[in-house]
C-alpha cells in the first residue's frame, strides 16, 4: 500500500491516523520524481519539502491539506525557488515573491514539491515545446504520446501518482485538454474566483489558474482553500466563497445539460462517440433532462483563429518585460537596444517568436481593425451564444478532446472541423470566463479520454455536483498510470 | 512676410500622491536611488496593476478647474514600446477614453482673453529616470510607476506669451490643489511643444516641430522665441521646415536637433485587460470636485473684489500655495486685509528670506499676527512699536503678551477723556504757546503735544493728541 496512490482525502485520513508522515510522503514522491521518465520536471524542491515535512509533526484533522504535497506548473511565482516557465528568457530567474495560490495552500500547510514543465511559457496545447523538450504521457511506456499541454508537467506528475494534485493554469484549454489526455480531473473556475496574482500572464482576460487532482471532491476541496478575493489582483472577484464540496452527492435530478450538436458532430472517433451516448443515458437515468442545441457553425469556425489572434496579441505585450534588463537571460550589447534583440533572439524559441509576430502584426495600427478588434467583437458575439445556451441549461456537456492522446509526430489538418472545433472548442469557457471542468470516462486502447462539463459563471457549486455524479456512477476514480499497471 | 504661430502643448504632471499609480510603492522626491520600489514597479512576472484612487480623485480635481467633461467610466490602455526606462515593455495608460476631455482656459494677458483650448487630461503613469554616462547608464526605478497627468492642448495657441503664460497656470492649478509641486527644474512638469509656422493665408498648418527639454518657467518664452525665429528664417530663405524633435539647450540659449521624426511609432495600443472597465459614479465624482481646493483664480478675485487688494499684492500672495494659506488663514480673524498683506509682503517676507526658510516654517500663527494687526490698526500701539513687539516675539519665540511685558509696553492711551483732561492741564500751564500757536507759530504746537506726550510716558496715542490738541487750542482762542 502506497499512500502517494491515494487521493487528497484518503491520505489526509491515513495522516490523521498517522499511519503515514508527511516526510514519508515527500520521501515517497522523492523517489518516484527520481524515477520520472516524462521528463515532468523543471525543479524538484527537495531540500524545501523535506524541511517543511520535518516541521509538521501533529496532523490537523480539520485540515485536509495539512502535509499534502503538490506540484506547480512553473509559471507561478515561488519565493526563492527559480521560476523559468519552461523558457530560456528565465534562465536563472529567482522570484522574490509567492503567488497568492502558492501563499494560501503553504497557510494550510500543504508541501510545495516541485516546479513542473510546460509548454514554452503557457503558450502552447502539446507539452513538446518546453526548454527541456517533450513532456511525455505516462500512460505510454513508449513515450512516443504527448499528455497534453500547456499543463504538461502537471498533468504528468498527478498521472504518475508523485502528487496527489499539481496547479495549472488554463488560457485555452490548457488544464482541461491535458486532463482529458491523462485520465484526470482538470479545473479551471470562473475568471477572478482565483486571484492570479503570480501567474505570469499569457492572456490575462483568459488566463485561470486551476488543477489537477484525481477526483471531483478534492478539486472542491482545493478550490475552497485558494478561492476569493485578493487585494493583489484588481481582476479577483469578491464574489462569498462557498464551501464546494457540500453540495456534492445531491441528487441531480431536473439538472438541465445542453449537447452544442455542432461541436459534437465534430468529433469522427466512434468510440467515443459511443461512450458519449451511453453517459448522456447515465446523466438521463439521474434524472436529468439532455438538450440538443445549435450554435452556428460558422462561428464555430472562429473559435481558434479568435483565439489565436487575441492570444498572440496580448502575449507580446505581456512577455515585453523579458529584456534582459531586470531578470532571467541577459546577454550583453553595446546598447540597450543590442542587448535587448541578442537577448530575446536567445531566450526565445521560434515558435515564441512567430506568435510574437502574428501578435505585433494584428496589434499594429493599419491591421488592428481587421484583426486585433475583429477577434475581440467575434469573441463577445461568441459569448452571448454561449450565454444563451446557459441561460437555459445547468451545463453545458461535451467530450474534452476528439481522441485520445495523440502521438507527438501526429499529422493534423487545421482546416478540418475536428481540429478547428472539437479539438480547439473548450476556450468558450476562457472566453466568457466560465467555471469548466474535465473528468475521466473511458479509454481505447488503455489510454485514457474524458469529458467536459461548463457552467454559468460562479456556478462551481452547481458543476462539482453534476461531475461527481458522473465519476459515482462510471467509477473512474483516483486513476493513475501507475495504479493501471 | 507675415507668419502666423501654431503652437500646441503637452504638459506632463508628476502628482504626489502617496503611493504609485499601480503599486503600493511610495512616492517622494529625492529618496535614496532604487528605495521605493515593488515587484510590480519592475515588472516582476505575475505582478499586476492595482488602480490609486487618489489619483483617480486628482485627475477629476484637474479636468474640472480646466471646464473638461469627465468621462463616467475609467479605461485603461497600453502603450507598447521597448526602453531601457519602460521595465514591463508597455505603459498603462488612457488611450481611448481619457478621464477629461474638451475643455479650456482662458489666458488673460493686457487685458486680451486667449482662449486656449484643451483637447485631453488622461492618467498614465511614469517611466524610470536614466541618468546617461559616456560608456554606461544607471537607472533609477524610484520614479516608474509615478503617477500622471497629462494635458493636450489643440494646436490653438498663436504667441510664446499665451504658451509661457498657460504652462504658468497650469503649475498654479496643480500646485494649489495640491496634486502636484509642479516644479519644472524638478521634472514635476514637464512640457512639449509643437510649434509650425504658416502664411497668414495658408489653410494648411506649416512642418511642426517639437521641442523637448525645457526645464524652467524662465525658458519657456525664451525657448519659443528661438524656434519661431529659426523657423521664420528657414522660411523666409526658402527653406523647408524638417520634422523633428528638438531639445532646448540652456547653455546656448537655443534648440538643436535631437532626432528627427520620420515614420511616427506604432504603440498598437490595446486595452489593459488585468483593470476592468471602473464606473466612476457621479456621487464620486462630485465627491472629487467638492472636495478640491480653492482654485488661485477664486482667490484672486476674491483678494481683488472683495478684500480691494491690488495687483501686485494679489499676485505676490497667489504666488506660492502656503503664502495664499497664510493670507487666508489670517483673514478668517480680521478684516484689515490690506494690513495684513502688507505684513505677509513686507515684514515676514524679509524675515523669511533672511533665515532662508518657507512660511510654513514660520513661527507666528495667524491668528497671532492678526491680533497684533488688530492692536495697531486700532491705535492700541504704535506702528514702531508692532514692528518692536514682532521681532521680539520671532527672536525670542514668545507670544505677544510676553513680548510686551518684556518690552514694557503697555497699551496707547486713546480714550478721548482722558487725554482731553491731560491736554487741557498742559494748556493750563503753558499761556504763552497758546499765544504763539496763535500767533501762526507753528512750533507751539509741536512743543505743546510733545508735553503732553512727556507727561503721559509716552503711553498716549500721538495722532488723538495732536487732533484734541488743535481743538482746544482752537477753543482757548
Amino acid at each position: 500500500m502506497n499512500y502517494l496512490d491515494l487521493t487528497i482525502k484518503e491520505i489526509h485520513e491515513a495522516l490523521v491516523n498517522k499511519q503515514v508522515t508527511p516526510l514519508e510522503l515527500v520521501n515517497e514522491a522523492l523517489k518516484r520524481a527520481k524515477e520520472d521518465k516524462c521528463n515532468a520536471f523543471e525543479y524538484i524542491m527537495e531540500k524545501e519539502a523535506l524541511s517543511l515535512a520535518k516541521t509538521l509533526t501533529e496532523p490537523e484533522k480539520d485540515n485536509l491539506l495539512w502535509g499534502i504535497p503538490f506540484a506547480i506548473k512553473d509559471n507561478i511565482s515561488t519565493k526563492g525557488v527559480p521560476t523559468c516557465a519552461s523558457s530560456d528568457i528565465l534562465k536563472g530567474y529567482v522570484p522574490i515573491y509567492n503567488a497568492t495560490i502558492i501563499e494560501k495552500l503553504l497557510k494550510k500547510k500543504a508541501i510545495p514539491f516541485a516546479k513542473v514543465t510546460l509548454d514554452e511559457l503557457a503558450m502552447g496545447g502539446t507539452g513538446a515545446t518546453g526548454h527541456l523538450g517533450k513532456t511525455t504521457n505516462p500512460y505510454d511506456v513508449s513515450h512516443e504520446r504527448m499528455v497534453g499541454g500547456s499543463s504538461c508537467g502537471s498533468a504528468a506528475v498527478v498521472s504518475s501518482a508523485i502528487v496527489p494534485f499539481a496547479l495549472g493554469s488554463d488560457t485555452g484549454d490548457s488544464i482541461r485538454k491535458p486532463a482529458s489526455y491523462a485520465g484526470l480531473v482538470g479545473f479551471k473556475p470562473t475568471w477572478g474566483r482565483i486571484s492570479r496574482y503570480g501567474l505570469f500572464p499569457f492572456t490575462p482576460s483568459l488566463d485561470s489558474l486551476g488543477f489537477f487532482t484525481r477526483s471531483v471532491y478534492d478539486s472542491a476541496l482545493i478550490l475552497n482553500i485558494v478561492a476569493g478575493y485578493d487585494k493583489n489582483d484588481f481582476t479577483s472577484s469578491r464574489e462569498k466563497v462557498d464551501d464546494y464540496t457540500s453540495d456534492l452527492n445531491k441528487p441531480i435530478k431536473g439538472i438541465k445539460i445542453a449537447v452544442i450538436k455542432e461541436i459534437l458532430e465534430s468529433v469522427s472517433d466512434p468510440y467515443i462517440q459511443k461512450k458519449f451516448q451511453e453517459t448522456l443515458k447515465i446523466y438521463e437515468e439521474l434524472g436529468a433532462k439532455i438538450n440538443y442545441v445549435s450554435v452556428n457553425h460558422h462561428l464555430l469556425k472562429t473559435l481558434f483563429p479568435t483565439y489565436y489572434i487575441i492570444s498572440c496579441a496580448e502575449a507580446t505585450s505581456n512577455n515585453a518585460n523579458l529584456d534582459g534588463v531586470k531578470f532571467g537571460l541577459n546577454l550583453e550589447g553595446n546598447t540597450f537596444n543590442d542587448s535587448l534583440i541578442k537577448t530575446r533572439s536567445e531566450g526565445f524559441s521560434e515558435r515564441i517568436k512567430r506568435r510574437f509576430v502574428i501578435g505585433s502584426y494584428s496589434l499594429m495600427a493599419e491591421n488592428q481593425n481587421e484583426l486585433y478588434l475583429r477577434a475581440t467583437k467575434n469573441r463577445h458575439k461568441i459569448v452571448d451564444e454561449i450565454n444563451k445556451v446557459l441561460k437555459d441549461n445547468d451545463v453545458i456537456f461535451l467530450p474534452a478532446s476528439p481522441s485520445v492522446a495523440p502521438k507527438f509526430d501526429n499529422k493534423i489538418d487545421q482546416l478540418e472541423d475536428e481540429y478547428l472545433i472539437a479539438d480547439n472548442y473548450m476556450v468558450i469557457a476562457n472566453f466568457a470566463g466560465l467555471p469548466s471542468i474535465t473528468i475521466p470516462t473511458g479509454f481505447v486502447n488503455d489510454l485514457p479520454f474524458g469529458f467536459n462539463l461548463t457552467a454559468s459563471a460562479f456556478a462551481e457549486k452547481k458543476l462539482f455536483n453534476i461531475a461527481k455524479a458522473l465519476e459515482d456512477k462510471l467509477g473512474y476514480y483516483n486513476l493513475s498510470a501507475r495504479t493501471k499497471k | 512676410m507675415d507668419f502666423e504661430v501654431i503652437i500646441g502643448l503637452e504638459i506632463h504632471v508628476e502628482m504626489k500622491t502617496k503611493s504609485k499609480m499601480f503599486s503600493a510603492s511610495p512616492v517622494a522626491f529625492g529618496a535614496e536611488p532604487n528605495t521605493l520600489t515593488s515587484p510590480y514597479d519592475l515588472a516582476f512576472p505575475g505582478t499586476l496593476p492595482l488602480p490609486n484612487k487618489q489619483a483617480v480623485i486628482n485627475a477629476i480635481q484637474v479636468a474640472h478647474a480646466l471646464h473638461m467633461k469627465i468621462d463616467n467610466e475609467l479605461h485603461f490602455d497600453r502603450k507598447n514600446y521597448f526602453y531601457s526606462d519602460l521595465p514591463k515593455g508597455y505603459q498603462i495608460t488612457q488611450n481611448r477614453r481619457p478621464i477629461g476631455s474638451n475643455g479650456y482656459l482662458d489666458i488673460v494677458i493686457d487685458n486680451k482673453v486667449n482662449r486656449v483650448e484643451i483637447e485631453r487630461l488622461h492618467l498614465e503613469e511614469d517611466t524610470a529616470k536614466q541618468l546617461h554616462f559616456p560608456s554606461y547608464s544607471l537607472i533609477d526605478y524610484n520614479r516608474v510607476g509615478v503617477p500622471l497627468i497629462e494635458i493636450v492642448t489643440r494646436p490653438c495657441i498663436h504667441s510664446s506669451d499665451v504658451a509661457a503664460k498657460y504652462v504658468e497656470t497650469i503649475r498654479e492649478i496643480v500646485s494649489f490643489l495640491e496634486v502636484s509641486d509642479g516644479k519644472m527644474e524638478e521634472g514635476q512638469l514637464r512640457c512639449d511643444v509643437n510649434i509650425s509656422l504658416k502664411k497668414k493665408d495658408d489653410k494648411k498648418f506649416g512642418t511642426k516641430v517639437e521641442v523637448k527639454n525645457i526645464n524652467s518657467f524662465n525658458y519657456i518664452k525664451i525657448a519659443l522665441e528661438y524656434e519661431i525665429n529659426r523657423q521664420k528664417n528657414e522660411l523666409l530663405k526658402g527653406h523647408q521646415i524638417v520634422q523633428e524633435t528638438r531639445r532646448y539647450d540652456e547653455a546656448n540659449k537655443a534648440t538643436q536637433t535631437m532626432r528627427l521624426k520620420t515614420d511616427s511609432v506604432d504603440y498598437k495600443y490595446f486595452p489593459e485587460a488585468n483593470i476592468p472597465i471602473i464606473k466612476l459614479s457621479q456621487d464620486f465624482i462630485n465627491h472629487a470636485i467638492e472636495s478640491s481646493n480653492e482654485l488661485a483664480s477664486d482667490k484672486r478675485k476674491r483678494y481683488l473684489q472683495e478684500y480691494k487688494l491690488n495687483d501686485y499684492d494679489t499676485s505676490i500672495l497667489l504666488s506660492n500655495l502656503a503664502v495664499a494659506r497664510y493670507f487666508d488663514e489670517c483673514s478668517k480673524f480680521s478684516k484689515h486685509y490690506k494690513a495684513i498683506a502688507n505684513w505677509i509682503i513686507v515684514d515676514i517676507s524679509a524675515f523669511l528670506n533672511k533665515n532662508a526658510i518657507t512660511i510654513d516654517k514660520f513661527n507666528i500663527k495667524p491668528k497671532v499676527l492678526v491680533s497684533l494687526i488688530d492692536e495697531i490698526e486700532t491705535g492700541k500701539i504704535s506702528n514702531k512699536i508692532g514692528r518692536e513687539i514682532f521681532n521680539y516675539m520671532l527672536e525670542k519665540n514668545v507670544d505677544i503678551k510676553t513680548a510686551k511685558s518684556a518690552l514694557n509696553i503697555t497699551n496707547q492711551e486713546s480714550d478721548d477723556k482722558v487725554i482731553r483732561a491731560l491736554v487741557n492741564e498742559i494748556l493750563d500751564n503753558n499761556e504763552q504757546s497758546i499765544k504763539d500757536y496763535h500767533a501762526g507759530k507753528d512750533r507751539a504746537l509741536g512743543f505743546l503735544i510733545g508735553q503732553a506726550m512727556k507727561k503721559s510716558g509716552g503711553k498716549i496715542n500721538p495722532s488723538i493728541t495732536s487732533k484734541i490738541m488743535i481743538e482746544e487750542l482752537k477753543r482757548r482762542k
